[in-house]
C-alpha cells in the first residue's frame, strides 16, 4: 500500500518537472524568464476539461492536444513578440514585461474560455477537478503511472535529442553561441523556435495531466509559476537536467514538507506551502547562485582532480 | 448634494492618486535606477497592511476597547466604538492619518531593505524573481495568520475621514490623496534632478562604468528600493484608509505590480510626466469599462473584466513593440541654467582671486 502523501508528492514533482525543464530550455535560448509559462499549462488543463466533461473521451487523449496547443501558444510569442523584440535589441527587462503582457492575454483568453464553457455546457469551470474520470490500474489511480513515466520518458527523449541527433547538437551551439552558430550555416532562429515549442508542449502535456489529480483554476498558472521559478532557479537556470531534479526537489518539499510540518508541528501550518519553494530558493541563491548543477559540477571535478 | 458626475470624477481621481503614487515609485526603482522591481506588491501591500493591523490596537488600546473586544474577532465591535470617537474628533482623526502614514512608509523602507537585502547582489533577472517571490511570502502570511490583519475574512480600518461626514468623505479623502500624490511628483520630479537622480541613471545605462567612477553599486540599489517601497507603502495606506478596510487577497500581484508596470511602460519610463499619463491613461479606461460594465455585458458572453485584461495587454505589446520608449519618452537630462553656471564662475573666481 502507497501511502497517499507519497502519492501526491510524486505526481505534483514529476509535473513540477515537466514545467520547470521547459522553462529552463526557454530561459537558455532567449535568456528571458517567461512569465507566461504557467498559462501555458492552464490553457490546456481546459482541454482535458473539454475532453471529459463534454466530448466525453479519454482524458490522455488531452496529452497530444496539449503538447501541439502548448507548442503553438509558446511558439506564437516567441515568433511574434519576442523574436522582433530581440532583433530590435531589446533590453532583458523588456522581454520579461512582454511575457507578462503575454500572460495577461492568455489570462484573460482562459478566463473568456472558462465562462463560455460554463454558459453553454453549464459544467463548473472553476474550482474543478476531474479526478473521478481517471482510471484505476493495478488498484492505483492511472495518473500515478503517467505522470511518473511520461517525465522520465521526456528527459531520456530531450537527452536523446541533445545529444544524439544533428538537430540537438545544432540547437546547444546556438544557445552556447549564436553567432558563431550562425556563421557555420547553422539556422539560429528554427533551432531557438522548436526549443520554444517544446517547452510550451512540455507545459501543456503537464497542464493536461494536471486537473486529474489537482483542483484546477483559471488563475493556476500564476500560482504554480511561483514553483517552477524556484524549481528553475534550484537547477540552475542554464541545465534542463538541472531542472527536472528541480523540479523534483521542490515537488517533493512542497508537499512532503508541508505534510511533515503539519503532523509535527501542527494543521495550521498547512496553508503555508506556498513558501516552501520560495525558501528554499531564497536558501540557494544565497549559497549556491549557480544551483544544484553548480554544486554538482564542482563537485566532481574536485574528485576527478584528486584522482 | 453632489451629482452623480462629480463623484464619477472623485472617484476616479482617488484612484488615480493612489496609482500615480504606486507607478512614480516604480518610476525611481525601474525608470531611474533600472532595477526589475517585480514585486511592488511587496511594499504596497506592506503599507496596507500595516494600516490593518497597527493604527486601530493602537488607538483601540489608548480608549480601553482592548479590555472589552478581541481586536481580530470582535473587529466590528471596535470599529464601531472608534468610529464614534473618531467622528467627532477630527484633530485626533488627521494625527491618526498623518503618523499612520509616516510609519507605514518606514514599514516600506524596512519591507525594501529585507527584500534587497538577498536579492540586490543577484544579477537581474534573479532579482525580479526574488522579488516578485518576496511579495507573495507577504501575501501569503498576510492571508494565513490571522492575528495580523484577520487572515481569510480580512479587518477593517479605523476612518480618518468620519468627522466630516456623509458625502463629503469620499471628497476629502480624495483631496489628501491628491494632496500626497502631488507632493510625491514633486519629491520624485526633484530626485530625478539631483545628482542621485544622475547617479542613478549612470548605473543604470552602465554599471561598470558606474563603478569605476566611484559609485556604490550594492549601496545605491538598497538605497533605490527602501525609497521605491516607503512610497510604495504609502500608496497602499492610502488605498487602506479610503476603502476602509484591508483584506490579504485583496492584494495581488495584478493590480499592485503589474498595472503599475503597465502604466510606466505606456506612458514613458525615466518621465514623470509620462508615468503621470500612463497612469490616468489606464485609470480612466479601467473606470469607463467598470462604468459601462451594465452596458457592455448583454452583448458579452463572458464577465467585462476579461475584456479589461486583454486590451490593455494588446496595448501593452503594441506600445513594446512599436514604441519601447513610451508615449512621452525620457529627456535628456537637465543641467544647470547659464545663469547659475556663471554665478557658480564668478564665486569660483573670486575664491581663486
Amino acid at each position: 500500500m502507497i501511502p497517499p502523501m507519497i502519492r501526491d508528492a510524486t505526481i505534483f514533482s514529476c509535473l513540477l518537472a515537466l514545467l520547470s525543464t521547459g522553462l529552463t530550455l526557454t530561459y537558455m535560448t532567449t535568456k528571458v524568464p517567461n512569465f507566461a509559462h504557467g498559462s501555458f499549462a492552464a490553457m490546456t488543463t481546459y482541454i482535458t476539461l473539454i475532453l471529459v466533461r463534454i466530448l466525453k473521451t479519454n482524458p490522455y487523449f488531452s496529452m497530444g492536444l496539449g503538447f501541439i496547443l502548448g507548442g503553438i501558444i509558446a511558439l506564437a510569442l516567441y515568433q511574434v513578440i519576442l523574436k522582433p523584440l530581440l532583433d530590435r535589441g531589446a533590453s532583458y527587462i523588456v522581454l520579461m514585461i512582454a511575457t507578462i503582457a503575454y500572460d495577461m492575454i492568455l489570462y484573460s483568453l482562459i478566463n473568456i474560455l472558462a465562462d463560455y464553457l460554463t454558459k453553454t455546457y453549464k459544467i463548473p469551470t472553476t474550482l474543478y477537478i476531474l479526478k473521478s474520470y481517471d482510471f484505476r490500474v493495478f488498484h492505483q489511480p492511472c495518473i500515478f503511472i503517467v505522470a511518473p513515466v511520461t517525465a522520465i520518458l521526456v528527459i531520456i527523449f530531450l537527452y536523446l535529442l541533445l545529444t544524439k541527433t544533428r538537430f540537438g547538437i545544432a540547437m546547444r551551439a546556438a544557445i552556447e553561441n549564436p553567432a558563431l552558430a550562425g556563421v557555420v550555416g547553422i539556422n539560429v532562429n528554427l533551432t531557438y523556435a522548436a526549443s520554444w515549442f517544446i517547452a510550451g508542449g512540455l507545459a501543456g502535456v503537464a497542464g493536461a495531466l494536471l486537473p486529474l489529480w489537482l483542483m484546477c483554476n483559471p488563475d493556476i498558472g500564476g500560482r504554480l509559476i511561483v514553483s517552477v521559478f524556484a524549481a528553475s532557479i534550484v537547477g540552475g537556470l542554464t541545465n534542463i537536467y538541472g531542472a527536472f531534479l528541480g523540479g523534483i526537489l521542490i515537488g517533493m518539499a512542497e508537499v512532503l514538507g508541508t505534510g511533515y510540518l503539519s503532523l509535527t508541528i501542527g494543521t495550521w501550518i498547512a496553508p503555508y506551502r506556498p513558501i516552501i519553494p520560495l525558501v528554499i530558493m531564497a536558501v540557494t541563491l544565497l549559497f549556491a547562485p549557480q544551483g544544484l548543477t553548480g554544486i554538482g559540477l564542482k563537485f566532481l571535478k574536485r574528485r576527478s582532480g584528486e584522482k | 448634494m453632489i451629482p452623480l458626475a462629480l463623484t464619477f470624477i472623485i472617484d476616479l481621481l482617488a484612484l488615480l492618486g493612489i496609482f500615480i503614487i504606486i507607478s512614480l515609485s516604480l518610476n525611481i526603482e525601474f525608470g531611474y535606477a533600472g532595477i526589475p522591481n517585480f514585486g511592488k506588491l511587496l511594499a504596497v501591500a506592506g503599507g496596507a497592511f500595516f494600516i490593518g493591523a497597527v493604527p486601530g490596537r493602537v488607538l483601540a488600546y489608548v480608549y480601553g476597547l482592548l479590555e472589552k473586544y478581541d481586536y481580530v474577532d470582535q473587529n466590528v465591535e471596535v470599529m464601531y466604538a472608534l468610529g464614534k470617537i473618531l467622528g467627532v474628533n477630527p484633530f485626533m482623526s488627521m494625527a491618526m492619518l498623518v503618523v499612520s502614514l509616516i510609519l507605514a512608509a518606514a514599514v516600506g523602507a524596512i519591507l525594501g531593505f529585507i527584500a534587497s537585502y538577498p536579492a540586490i547582489r543577484l544579477r537581474e533577472d534573479y532579482l525580479a524573481i526574488t522579488l516578485l517571490a518576496m511579495a507573495e511570502i507577504l501575501r501569503t502570511i498576510g492571508y494565513n495568520y490571522k492575528d495580523l490583519i484577520g487572515g481569510t475574512v480580512g479587518i477593517s480600518v479605523p476612518d480618518p475621514f468620519r468627522w466630516i461626514g456623509g458625502e463629503l468623505r469620499l471628497a476629502l479623502a480624495t483631496s489628501v490623496i491628491m494632496a500626497v500624490a502631488v507632493i510625491i511628483f514633486i519629491y520624485v520630479e526633484l530626485l530625478s534632478r539631483s545628482p542621485i537622480g544622475r547617479t542613478l541613471r549612470a548605473m543604470r545605462d552602465n554599471e561598470v562604468v558606474a563603478e569605476a567612477y566611484g559609485k556604490d553599486i550594492v549601496k545605491l540599489r538598497m538605497k533605490t528600493l527602501m525609497i521605491g517601497s516607503a512610497i510604495g507603502a504609502i500608496g497602499g495606506a492610502l488605498y487602506a484608509f479610503l476603502s476602509g478596510s484591508v483584506t490579504a487577497w485583496g492584494y495581488d500581484r495584478v493590480y499592485y505590480t503589474f498595472w503599475p508596470w503597465v502604466m510606466v511602460v505606456i506612458g514613458g519610463a525615466a518621465n514623470n510626466f509620462g508615468v503621470l499619463l500612463g497612469a490616468t491613461l489606464f485609470v480612466t479606461l479601467r473606470k469607463l469599462i467598470i462604468f459601462y460594465k451594465s452596458n457592455l455585458q448583454p452583448y458579452l458572453p463572458f464577465d467585462v473584466v476579461w475584456l479589461e485584461y486583454l486590451l490593455l495587454g494588446t496595448a501593452l505589446l503594441i506600445v513594446l513593440i512599436y514604441r519601447p520608449e513610451g508615449i512621452i519618452p525620457e529627456k535628456p537630462t537637465h543641467t544647470l541654467s547659464k545663469k547659475r553656471l556663471e554665478k557658480i564662475k564668478e564665486f569660483v573666481e573670486a575664491k581663486e582671486a
